[in-house]
């Protein structure tokens, strides 16, 4: 028996639910990352789940959901509070009702990262309602200083970034770049952002919604009139897209 | 506001889940009403037990305000994603600890020996070709596969009513279950 085989029976056994608890555990723990594994009980939910018509709908004796309303309304309680007390500096415009990371490992290619670039990652998983945005990014310039915030409307494909405590050195301006799966691994300017006292708002109107919501986007210093090379030269930072509740 | 919830198309339940990635409570419960039935079926008829099973149901449900986002509809449709969220849920109790079950045993021979439930409904593709491959298993074979995925079934429960050591029902799960594959050819 090879080893693709091993995994594909326990992936199999793992979805009909015959495995004992620990090796249920052991599989929980190896799918998220073992991808073969992954995709193997993807696989075999896949075939088996049309044997799910056979199972007759009954409904609950009591009204469950009114637990079950409390249950997550007290989750969103518990994560606004732990973001107020990371980001204190934008929680007064950001009303936090839940806690929801949208983001996806791994879609920020290597190839997007330039040597020159020192690129900070969003650390905090929080959630960070804008008034008319559903998804917001929040861009870091060190572990603790949120910089810029971004907001991005799915249905309209605009975000609009809101600078937090961004300064612009003189002969400088920030550029906002977007790295996508459908434009591949090199950062696609998005354009600059001239007046950091104030929103700006851009269109993205051939992107993919899709794609945007599993975008990365980047903002980088770059000389005044923005990128010479059409690539990010400067520093940079990255946001992630994270969801946010309306 | 009662909806018609046995009219709620896919899409209607996508839309719903989407504002509840947005956080909307309302639309969640919404989600919840027109969907709670068919996975209580499900945690039932696998726990046996009605206290247990809605204890189970109000975990699996904040389970899924939980990983909303993660929904991918490309990759399966709604309700069979919430249904494997609900059978895992199960599983995972039956596994540690098979509650007492103070409901009826479903008929398990009408069960696994018709195909009455098929009957009744438009039959999609997909399940007719997995009966198709079902019924091409032993008998046996068959009933053990349909035991573990419908009822929670253990190796150890499966080996006490076929009167086979739990390491002759692991060949067989494994032979039924690549034979399955195989057959479906996916």
């Amino acid at each position: 028996m090879t080893d693709r085989d091993d995994i594909d029976m326990l992936a199999a056994e793992y979805v009909l639910g015959t495995l004992d608890p620990a090796q249920r555990q052991s599989v929980e723990k190896r799918r998220s990352q073992e991808p073969e594994l992954d995709r193997a009980i993807s696989d075999w939910e896949a075939r088996l789940s049309p044997l799910n018509a056979h199972y007759d709908p009954v409904a609950p004796t009591r009204d469950l959901f009114a637990g079950i309303r409390a249950r997550i309304e007290s989750t969103a309680q518990a994560a606004a509070q732990t973001a107020s007390q990371q980001m204190p500096g934008i929680v007064e415009f950001a009303k936090i009702k839940r806690k929801l990371a949208i983001w996806r490992a791994g879609a920020l290619g290597a190839a997007a990262i330039a040597a020159s670039m020192v690129v900070v990652l969003l650390s905090n998983d929080v959630n960070l309602p804008v008034e008319n945005g559903q998804f917001v990014a929040v861009f870091h310039r060190d572990d603790t200083q949120p910089a810029f915030v971004m907001s991005v409307d799915l249905e309209t494909r605009e975000v609009t970034i809101r600078p937090v405590e961004a300064t612009m050195p003189e002969g400088k301006t920030y550029q906002l770049w977007i790295v996508t799966e459908e434009t591949g691994p090199k950062p696609k300017s998005l354009g600059l952002l001239e007046n950091i006292a104030n929103p700006t708002t851009k269109q993205l109107g051939g992107v993919d919604p899709a794609m945007l919501r599993n975008a990365t986007f980047g903002i980088s210093l770059e000389p005044e009139g923005g990128s010479p090379t059409g690539q990010p030269t400067g520093p940079a930072i990255h946001g992630r897209l994270i969801s946010v509740a309306q | 506001m009662q909806l018609a919830v046995a009219m709620t198309s896919t899409r209607d339940l996508e839309n719903l889940l989407r504002q509840s990635v947005e956080g909307n409570t309302d639309a969640f419960e919404q989600l919840y009403n027109a969907t709670s039935a068919k996975l209580f079926g499900i945690v039932l008829r696998i726990l046996r037990n009605r206290a247990q099973s809605e204890d189970a149901l109000q975990d699996i449900y904040v389970r899924i305000w939980q990983k909303a986002g993660d929904f991918e509809p490309g990759r399966a449709s709604i309700i069979t994603w919430m249904a494997t969220i609900a059978r895992n849920r199960a599983i995972d109790i039956v596994r540690r600890q098979r509650p007492e079950a103070d409901i009826e045993d479903a008929d398990i021979d009408t069960l696994i020996s018709s195909g009455s439930a098929f009957d009744q409904m438009a039959v999609a593709d997909e399940m007719r070709q997995l009966e198709y491959c079902l019924n091409n298993l032993e008998d046996d074979r068959q009933q053990i596969v349909k035991l573990a995925y419908l009822e929670g079934w253990s190796r150890a429960e499966l080996a006490e009513r076929f009167a086979q050591p739990v390491g002759t029902i692991k060949t067989w799960l494994h032979r039924s279950l690549r034979q399955l594959k195989e057959c479906l050819g996916t």
